[in-house]
């Protein structure tokens, strides 16, 4: 009895293996039962979902140097709508998608920031979610928490990473994270780093009618709780301090717009035996919403 | 013939009547008379001396209808320039009064209550000021409190994180209420701003520079150094460390420490031979987001001062947690263990209590501690102020009765700081 019903089940699985099972974000075949894309390593779960559930989520990239902010970012805004209950709600699809909040905020919690998010394609979050808003349909969204040097390694060396350039071919739309605080302080860095991705998105496709110049961008100045004064008006904060940036995004992009948001309140470091650590001295999100709403509403019309 | 004819409206209108009767008459038409007699009842009216009180209230009336001109005098008296006023000989209690009672319109009643100061004041003033004392101030008896590290909560219990200092604190009075727009406007529109003695030497550069957004000496969200009409009982914010303690004493009073603070909010009670019982929140150990403002509560900005009563401690301080982080006089990071030493490019002082946009149940409570740039004029950070027992005359008494009895009901340990590692 014991050998007919493992060469049922080996029967079963070779007939399920002869079908391959394509990846979401790459389209490249994978087996029936792997977790993660063989190709570009994105969870399987992405495209098992849209299959079962027969639904066609679009896809929102939260993008920027490394150190920008893009996790806490990510995990704030994600926690911070699936707790409201007006206007504008987000539910979680499956349980990896709420490893990135329950991440972030059992740090912020504690006053720490989330660790950095590893290179490895494979440790990433994904976050597949539905967004209710008042008055309109659900929209499915899929968002990953990116690290930042992955992405600047890709954008200097395309194709190290097929991942996030698959990704960002399909994206609908892109948050584009700058430290607000290194850019007040003259740092160009950040400003290069941000006009580089930038760059890349526009020659990511030729096609016209699909390429980035249509696609909505907004460019959001994370940290602003230590530069107030940008909160009152990003723009030109976006003018005074990264003018090269502004003149790039005026010429490359149709549907773009500057937003600041902050996460914590005042921060501050503590000496570890590894080096100093960034602590946040509280958590009062300011502006986290805005950007992503706005994205929305651009992808709605 | 020019003479003859009516000068005003209210003429014209009288010598009016009488044709529109005649009218009404030849043309049988009733309702014309009718209308006629009326308006000549209400021009009668109106210039009944009875009624001059009234009308002189109503200018387009006083225009339509102008008062009848007085008879002249007989004698008119000669057109002679005012006196001078009398030198005023007022009386010591009589300017004590006014006094009193102007500086208790703005607060600054510990200033009256002053042993120097008292003694000068009448019984009644003094009554007064004292009523306005328990009025605006909740009695904190002194005691100890136990003092923790931010981390507390998240360390092991053989964590050195985990220590915790028993503090002595002495007995004062608490605003029961934060410090609000009106309040401070009473302090600017004094000239407090210009009042050097108020402020640190060391902070006289940057005085100048502690402006509203029309460049006027004021809070930093504030336009002509007044704030928004709808903001009146709202608690100020916007403004520094070092404005906050001018203003306190401005008004006779000063910052709480984080002891102190901290006692207000918990209210440690100490069992005997067990560790003391503090409140997490002022009306419980849960958060309860109906009793407060934070992220969550339903509102996205600050509201009046006494909005939510349920969230009053024991003794009616009213919103120790939520609408606005409050200063202390302490310094951030004084209860953190040596291995968890938070370094900041400033020294940074110590903020209590969360704000209407603090996040987590776990930053917005009493024992928690963050800390701010003594500089910084935040959108969400405002104050109370504190006074000690020795500073006020005669409720002082009263005060060291109620101490006193609090002390034997609790038995309070020795007034001697102590450090106990839990």
């Amino acid at each position: 009895m014991r050998a007919n019903g493992l060469l049922e089940m080996d029967s079963y699985r070779l007939a399920a293996y002869t079908v391959p099972c394509p990846c979401y974000i790459c389209g490249g075949g994978n087996n029936f039962d792997a977790e993660l894309c063989r190709h570009c390593h994105a969870p399987m779960a992405l495209a098992h979902q849209a299959t079962s559930q027969k639904i066609h989520p679009r896809m929102i990239a939260a993008v920027g140097p490394s150190g920008a902010g893009k996790t806490v970012y990510l995990g704030m805004l994600t926690d911070m709508l699936s707790r409201q209950d007006e206007n504008m709600q987000l539910l979680a699809r499956g349980a990896f998608s709420i490893r990135l909040q329950q991440n972030a905020m059992a740090s912020l919690g504690r006053c720490e920031f989330p660790h950095k998010t590893p290179n490895e394609p494979d440790r990433w979050n994904w976050v597949h979610c539905q967004v209710l808003r008042k008055g309109q349909r659900a929209t499915e969204l899929i968002m990953p928490d990116l690290a930042g040097e992955a992405l600047l390694e890709e954008v200097d060396h395309p194709n190290s990473y097929p991942v996030i350039r698959q990704f960002l071919s399909k994206c609908s739309g892109v948050m584009v994270l700058v430290d607000a605080p290194r850019v007040e302080s003259g740092d160009h860095d950040e400003d290069f780093h941000t006009m580089k991705l930038i760059t890349y998105l526009s020659e990511l496709s030729a096609d016209k009618k699909t390429n980035w110049h249509t696609r909505p961008v907004a460019l959001v100045f994370s940290k602003a709780d230590q530069c107030e004064h940008c909160f009152d008006d990003p723009q030109a904060f976006a003018r005074r301090h990264t003018p090269g940036l502004v003149q790039q995004c005026r010429e490359r992009l149709k549907r773009h717009h500057f937003f600041a948001v902050g996460v914590a309140g005042a921060c501050g470091f503590r000496s570890e035996p590894f080096g100093k650590v960034h602590v946040p001295l509280r958590i009062e999100p300011r502006g986290i919403v805005e950007p992503f709403k706005w994205l929305l509403d651009e992808l709605a019309t | 013939m020019r003479r003859f004819l009516p000068k005003t409206l209210n003429q014209w209108l009288l010598a009016a009547i009488p044709l529109v009767l005649l009218l009404a008459w030849l043309l049988n038409h009733w309702l014309l008379g009718v209308a006629a007699v009326l308006s000549a009842l209400c021009v009668l009216a109106v210039r009944n001396p009875k009624f001059e009180g009234n009308w002189r209230r109503l200018p387009w009336l006083q225009k339509l209808f102008p008062q009848p001109a007085a008879p002249a005098p007989i004698q008119p008296a000669p057109v002679m320039p005012a006196p001078p006023p009398p030198p005023r000989r007022i009386r010591r209690h009589e300017a004590g009064a006014s006094l009193a009672e102007q500086m208790i319109d703005q607060g600054r009643v510990a200033l009256l209550l002053r042993p120097q100061v008292a003694t000068s004041l009448s019984a009644a003033d003094l009554e007064q000021a004292q009523a306005a004392l328990d009025e605006a101030m909740a009695i904190v008896p002194q005691g100890q409190v136990a003092m923790r590290s931010r981390a507390f909560d998240h360390a092991d219990d053989e964590n050195p994180v985990r220590a915790e200092r028993l503090i002595q604190v002495e007995g004062f009075f608490l605003d029961r209420f934060c410090v609000t727009n009106h309040d401070y406007e009473q302090f600017v529109a004094d000239g407090g701003y210009e009042q050097m003695s108020l402020w640190d030497e060391s902070i006289w550069p940057a005085v100048l520079g502690f402006v509203d957004r029309s460049g006027q000496p004021g809070p930093r969200y504030w336009e002509n150094s007044t704030y928004a009409a709808n903001l009146a009982d709202h608690p100020v914010v916007g403004v520094s460390w070092y404005e906050a303690c001018a203003y306190a004493r401005w008004a006779g009073k000063r910052l709480p420490t984080d002891p102190e603070w901290v006692k207000a909010g918990s209210w440690p009670v100490f069992a005997e031979g067990a560790k003391p019982v503090q409140r997490r929140f002022p009306w419980g150990d849960s958060m309860d987001r109906k009793r407060v403002n934070v992220w969550g509560s339903g509102y996205v900005s600050t509201v009046a001062v006494h909005a939510m009563p349920a969230g009053a401690s024991v003794n009616g301080v009213q919103q120790l947690i939520g609408n606005v982080w409050e200063w202390t006089s302490s310094t951030f990071g004084a209860w953190e263990p040596a291995s968890r030493k938070i370094e900041t490019a400033l020294p940074l002082k110590s903020v209590r209590g969360g704000a209407y946009d603090t996040y987590f149940d776990t930053q917005s409570h009493c024992q928690f501690q963050s800390g701010e740039s003594p500089l910084a004029r935040k959108h969400n950070i405002g104050f109370r102020c504190s006074l000690g027992f020795c500073d006020v005359i005669h409720q002082i008494d009263q005060a060291a009765e109620d101490d006193a009895d609090t002390r034997n009901t609790d038995r309070l340990p020795t007034a001697t700081p102590e450090e106990v590692h839990a």
